[in-house]
């Protein structure tokens, strides 16, 4: 039996381990290593642990029971459905594409793991605190399946982030409370949306792993459903000026999503999406679900929205056009296009939003 | 703390990785109790540490953590935010072409 360097006795032993594993999977295929750079931040712990759950008591034990259970535990396991990919065959600019978004996707479910690993380390609130491990132990999951995908693609994660210098950036609670929201309500629109649309084109599923799109999708409908709660518990967060920053978030996360899934042409292709369509889809039932707690949603029918993504995504890939460039033209050209970027958000932004009644329970369903 | 100097203090660690199928997840704890504030720096030390695939690796070092001045934990309150767009996730990378 191979040694490996958990049973190590030194670090040195340990690479010297790693080495010849990846050295002897390297003759077999040839392994591209991919640096995982999550982002280490700080937050406002002690306002976090702080955190009183009674008012949503009844809601919060239904999910906490439910996240226990664990429904979705044995799921993300390789069986006969993992069809063979013909990673050979691939189409070189949709092999690029897809890797990009596995990396991607195990980035953020790493990224999320280690996130919500260190609020439940820094807290001592029973109810956060299993909340937030409950939560990593998702992610950790959800990472670990991503990466054996990468691995059969002959791309290996590397973990070496760890022991270099890192830096400490700050996120008030409040900022995290939104953004994991949206991030996790547009994970699940987003993969329900294309689970959905390759039941009825099985012939576009150039991966197997797109089987997995709805119980992956469903553990990032809980997440969503356990920040709603987490805000429902001080009602300020979504009253006043705080409506503000939920348009700002909501038009941010909204925008972004169009220009990144533009970029991806090939990939779109061949599931046989486009991107635009797409877009509005996903935007509408995130909005839809955002009722359960926010107290608008964007107008993503006014005329003037589609407009103003288009003109965004368009200026964006002019100003890559002239990322790097040297001279004083392309300095010119680059602030040129960030204005342009800067003004269809602000014109995102202007636009009127739809005002709702928030019911009394934000609880959910994933219906779709 | 001093508002413009910084403080340079070690603490032992625990650094523990998971490279198994059911579980890709990596951690650093502090064994001391130290925590991390705003605008601090992490460096653990020594070699890279690797895990194999299916294993669990887990080793005691020692890190350097440099703590922030009181301006630049100021500063990295303020501003820290700007950047909390970063939590979202958009299934792909920000790259305009690959």
């Amino acid at each position: 039996m191979n040694m490996h360097s958990a049973d190590a006795e030194t670090a040195e032993e340990a690479i010297a381990v790693q080495e010849k594993l990846d050295s002897n999977m390297a003759t077999s295929m040839a392994m591209e290593e991919t640096l995982l750079s999550p982002r280490f931040y700080t937050t406002d712990f002690a306002e976090m642990d702080s955190i009183n759950v009674e008012p949503v008591r009844k809601d919060w034990d239904i999910l906490m029971t439910r996240m226990v259970s664990d429904p979705n535990k044995g799921h993300f396991k390789k069986n006969e459905d993992w069809d063979h990919v013909d990673w050979d065959g691939m189409e070189p600019t949709l092999k690029k594409e897809f890797i990009d978004f596995l990396i991607s996707s195990c980035t953020s479910e790493f990224s999320g793991c280690v996130l919500y690993k260190e609020m439940k380390r820094r807290g001592s609130n029973k109810d956060i605190t299993q909340l937030f491990q409950l939560m990593a132990r998702d992610e950790a999951r959800h990472a670990g399946f991503i990466n054996d995908a990468l691995r059969e693609a002959g791309v290996a994660v590397n973990l070496g982030f760890l022991t270099q210098k890192k830096k400490y950036t700050y996120f008030k609670p409040k900022f995290i409370y939104y953004a994991t929201y949206l991030s996790e309500k547009i994970g699940y629109a987003r993969y329900i949306t294309i689970f959905r649309h390759l039941e009825h084109h099985p012939e576009l599923r150039f991966h197997p792993i797109f089987k997995w799109f709805r119980e992956w999708c469903n553990d990032e409908f809980a997440h969503g459903e356990a920040f709603a709660l987490l805000m429902k518990t001080d009602p300020k967060l979504t009253k006043g000026v705080n409506v503000y920053w939920i348009k700002f978030f909501l038009t941010a996360v909204y925008a972004t999503m169009y220009v990144r899934d533009h970029q991806r042409p090939a990939f779109h292709e061949a599931l046989g999406i486009d991107p635009a369509e797409y877009g509005q889809e996903v935007f509408a039932k995130t909005s839809e679900l955002s009722k359960q707690i926010f107290p608008i949603t964007l107008d993503i029918d006014n005329p003037r929205w589609v407009r103003n993504l288009v003109r965004m995504q368009k200026a964006n890939v002019d100003l890559a056009e002239v990322a790097g460039k040297a001279g004083f033209g392309a300095k010119i050209a680059r602030l040129i296009s960030r204005l342009r970027v800067g003004t269809a958000f602000i014109l995102l932004y202007a636009i009127p939003s739809k005002t709702h009644e928030v019911p009394e329970s934000p609880r959910l369903e994933p219906v779709w | 703390m001093g508002v413009f100097t910084r403080r340079i203090e070690t603490a032992p660690c625990t650094v523990e990785i998971s490279h198994k199928f059911e579980s890709l997840h990596a951690h650093v704890r502090f064994n001391n109790g130290a925590t991390v504030e705003p605008g601090d720096e992490v460096h653990v030390q020594g070699p890279e540490i690797m895990a194999p695939f299916g294993e669990i690796v887990s080793e005691d070092r020692e890190a350097i953590i440099v703590r922030a001045s009181a301006l630049e934990r100021l500063w990295t309150r303020l501003t820290g935010d700007m950047e909390v767009m970063e939590l979202c996730e958009f299934s792909f990378s920000e790259e305009v072409k690959l």
